[in-house]
């Protein structure tokens, strides 16, 4: 029997805190500093996020080879119940540490052109700062109530970051839309903590975990035994709490991490600055579901699992199928990002956690590279704007053949569009592989209905490669469309590359999506990542327990893996040959493109409309909604007040009879006493004239009246 | 003289005093009433007197009540000049401070 106090007590002092606590100090100084600093705000930004990057690597480079340095102290008590807070920096903390303080300067760096002019910069700095904090906390913390609350900061800095051009309505919208649906996720991550709570009584993770593994399943029930305070506590639960608690606090990644059916917010998002979608909405935040699911995923059952799993694989497919079809550059790379991060819960949810790691460093590095990217395409195209030429930057109607005029955002963009789309020698091929590869293994011991999974992780494959190169035809190649769409009359400025600021966190981020920085391997398993992070053991009660892929016979991954490849490399390139047929300069889809108002035919309209989720939630979900608010409405209005304001009546009623009896009765009591006091004092007083002879006269009356009283 | 006639006398005097005491408006008056009603009883006091030839108690009373009202018309007296010079008036009707 193990006793609580052991798992949760407070550990020997490290000096490595200072270093946590400088890691998070670091970004919301910039918070609170640069609202202050008006024209340096920028410069002071990137230089705190620099320091920040470089005690990471630091961090790095320190606890690389060790398991892991956990650090954890008494927050405070109420009563028996101790709540602690703890960290764990292991290499996945330190792998996104570096990852997200790396993108984090990168965007940083990138702002101080993109957003040069915008005389809010330094509430944008300030607000990059805030996310960068709450982003750390999520990894650093190993407390799920820590990390809840910093995962709720990591929203709240979202919402304030899309919603940072507040005076266009779309963009308050947007931001309000990722508010509301990153709430509907939180409220299965606050389930999800209340299940576990009321199972483990601790929020920690490490005690989680270890209660976790003594758990175990009697008569179809939950059993955690323990002692907690030198007492025995005996909590038991149905077992299909064990599934809730999972699939529950699933719920909060589906939110955060844009999965179906929530992930309508994230293409929403899009009205944030491009480099704010780069950081937040592609790279670091939307991984904070994934990262969480990391973290809690040896407590996941099963059946959570299979949740996940299909989840993942549906959000993969959906999302894909509708990038193929947007006018809006920023719109196709959102959708792409809710694809690939489908990816990485399909990943989660068959057990592949390293794999699902893997893409997401790695799909953290090439698609914010696409994000700057296409940011420094949209900040080039802004700046022709003018008095008489006015066009939306962001739609690839204006754009095709800037190969010509940014050379440099073309070789960026393109390396990081292979990777994206899984072509060799790029990051993305090695953990999408990696992903395809487990998930094929993982179906076939599944097997029956789940080989539609396999189907669709396949599929997205393709359909990525179609929609990555139909971009890249659309956008690089053929003759700049923009002079043929504005008035005869304007004038247009030429287009010129990007200077220094936006040109190098570029290069950065597509040398970062190649696959040798991950070293010179074809394979996954040989890359350094995968021996830095191995899929843990799945620590449920084993009735409920998934198979770990690890005991699978090393020979199904060893059979299977040619065919992985050789399919994924076939439907990459098939996509990217079908893109070309359809979209290289002069081909039928690319000429008749820049007339297009939206896409004809079933599944262009489905794509375009991204399956016709916001319609239906505006038609059924809204409706349903506001149709039971009209109807509580009224049975507010009707039913309650109607009783509230007939007992309010009645009071009236009532109060006019009680102040009748009361002005009557009661007063006429009071009045009486008074009145009849005043005429005694009034009667008694006149005797009392001051007139000394009528004293006499009173007195000698007075003795008569005795006297014949005597007398007879 | 037989006692009746002396008695009568006194309080005929007694109800001359009282007379003046209730009817005059001026405070010197009523004082003097009030020496008539003293003096009706000192006249009976000394009349009864007759009846205690050896010890005279009437008589002595008498003159005890001559003295206390000497000293008692100087106190009066004073007062009524004190009143005076407040009021500037000796008339009893204007004098009703006390009224209740």
């Amino acid at each position: 029997m193990i006793d609580l106090n052991d798992i949760i007590s407070t550990t020997e002092f490290n000096p490595l805190i200072y270093w946590v606590i400088a890691l998070m100090a670091i970004p919301l100084l910039s918070f609170f500093t640069t609202t202050f600093l008006k024209k340096i705000a920028p410069v002071w930004g990137t230089m705190l996020l620099g320091i920040n990057l470089l005690i990471s690597i630091y961090l790095a480079s320190q606890y690389w080879d060790t398991t892991g340095v956990s650090i954890r102290g008494n927050w405070f008590s109420i009563g028996d119940t101790q709540l602690t807070y703890s960290f764990l920096i292991d290499q996945l903390a330190l792998i996104m540490l570096v990852v997200v303080n790396f993108i984090s300067v990168l965007v940083h760096f990138f702002s101080m052109e993109y957003m040069r002019h915008d005389e809010n910069k330094s509430r944008y700095f300030g607000l990059l700062g805030l996310f960068t904090f709450s982003m750390l906390g999520i990894i650093l913390f190993y407390d799920l109530l820590f990390i809840f609350i910093f995962w709720e900061l990591v929203g709240l800095s979202s919402f304030l970051l899309i919603g940072f051009w507040f005076e266009k309505k779309s963009a308050s919208l947007a931001a309000n839309k990722a508010f509301i649906m990153n709430r509907i996720g939180d409220l299965g991550f606050i389930t999800g903590l209340m299940i576990l709570y009321s199972q483990f009584q601790t929020f920690d993770l490490e005690g989680i975990k270890s209660l976790t593994v003594l758990s175990s399943i009697e008569d179809g029930n939950w059993v955690a035994e323990y002692f907690k305070n030198g007492e025995l506590v005996r909590n038991s639960l149905d077992g299909r709490w064990l599934s809730a608690a999972g699939i529950a606090l699933f719920c909060g990644a589906v939110g955060k991490s844009a999965q179906f059916p929530l992930q309508v917010w994230l293409p929403d998002a899009m009205e944030g600055p491009t480099p704010v979608s780069a950081l937040i909405h592609a790279a670091t935040m939307v991984a904070a579901g994934v990262f969480m699911i990391a973290r809690i995923f040896v407590i996941l059952d099963a059946q959570a699992l299979e949740v996940v799993a299909v989840v993942g694989a549906i959000t993969a497919f959906m999302a894909a199928v509708a990038a193929f079809s947007q006018f809006d550059i920023k719109k196709v790379l959102a959708y792409s990002t809710i694809s690939q991060l489908g990816y990485m819960v399909l990943a989660m949810g068959v057990g592949a956690y390293t794999a699902g790691l893997f893409h997401l460093v790695t799909h953290a590095m090439f698609k914010a590279g696409l994000f700057l990217s296409a940011g420094t395409i949209i900040h080039q195209l802004h700046q022709l704007e003018g008095k008489d030429v006015n066009f939306d930057p962001q739609d690839m109607r204006v754009m095709g053949g800037l190969r010509k005029y940014m050379p440099v955002t073309f070789v960026c963009f393109l390396i990081c569009a292979l990777s994206l789309a899984g072509l060799p020698g790029f990051s993305g091929f090695l953990s999408k592989d990696a992903i395809l590869l487990n998930t094929a293994v993982w179906v076939d011991e599944k097997g029956g209905g789940f080989y539609f999974i396999e189907v669709l992780a396949f599929a997205t494959v393709l359909i990525t490669a179609f929609y990555t190169f139909r971009m890249i035809f659309l956008v690089f190649t053929g003759g700049f469309r923009l002079p043929k769409l504005i008035p005869a009359n304007a004038t247009l400025k030429p287009l010129k590359e990007g200077n220094v600021f936006l040109k190098l966190p570029m290069v950065l981020l597509a040398i970062g999506s190649l696959s040798v920085i991950f070293g010179f391997a074809m394979m996954a398993e040989n890359t350094w990542f995968y021996s830095l992070i191995q899929d843990p053991i799945f620590l449920v009660p084993e009735s409920y327990a998934a198979f770990n892929l690890m005991d699978l016979p090393r020979e199904w991954f060893e059979n299977l893996h040619f065919q992985v490849v050789a399919i994924s490399i076939g439907l990459a390139l098939s996509g990217i040959i079908i893109a070309y047929f359809l979209f290289k300069p002069g081909a039928k889809y690319s000429a008749s493109f820049a007339e297009k108002r939206e896409p004809i035919g079933l599944v262009g309209q489905i794509s375009f409309y991204h399956w016709y989720q916001n319609a239906l939630y505006e038609k059924v979900i809204l409706k349903f909604i506001l149709w039971k608010a009209k109807r509580i409405a009224w049975f507010d209005r009707v039913i309650l007040d109607g009783f509230i304001n007939f007992i309010a009546k009645f009071q009236v009623v009532f109060a006019h009879l009680i102040a009748w009896f009361d002005r009557n009765i009661i007063d006429g009591f009071v009045h009486l006493t008074t009145y009849t006091t005043g005429r005694v004092g009034q009667l008694t007083r006149s005797v009392q004239s001051g007139n000394v002879q009528v004293y006499i006269m009173a007195a000698l009356a007075f003795l008569i009246l005795m006297l014949i009283w005597l007398l007879f | 003289m037989p006692l009746n006639t002396i008695l009568l006398l006194g309080a005929a005097l007694f109800c001359i005093g009282l007379a003046v005491v209730v009817t005059r408006k001026n405070a010197i008056a009523v004082l003097i009433g009030i020496e008539l009603m003293l003096n009706a009883a000192n006249l009976n006091l000394v009349a009864f007197s007759r009846f205690d030839a050896v010890e005279l108690q009437g008589q002595i009373f008498a003159l005890f009540v001559i003295t206390v009202a000497a000293a008692e018309a100087a106190v009066a007296l004073a007062i009524v000049i004190k009143v005076y010079q407040h009021f500037q008036t000796a008339n009893l009707d204007k004098i009703n401070e006390l009224k209740g």
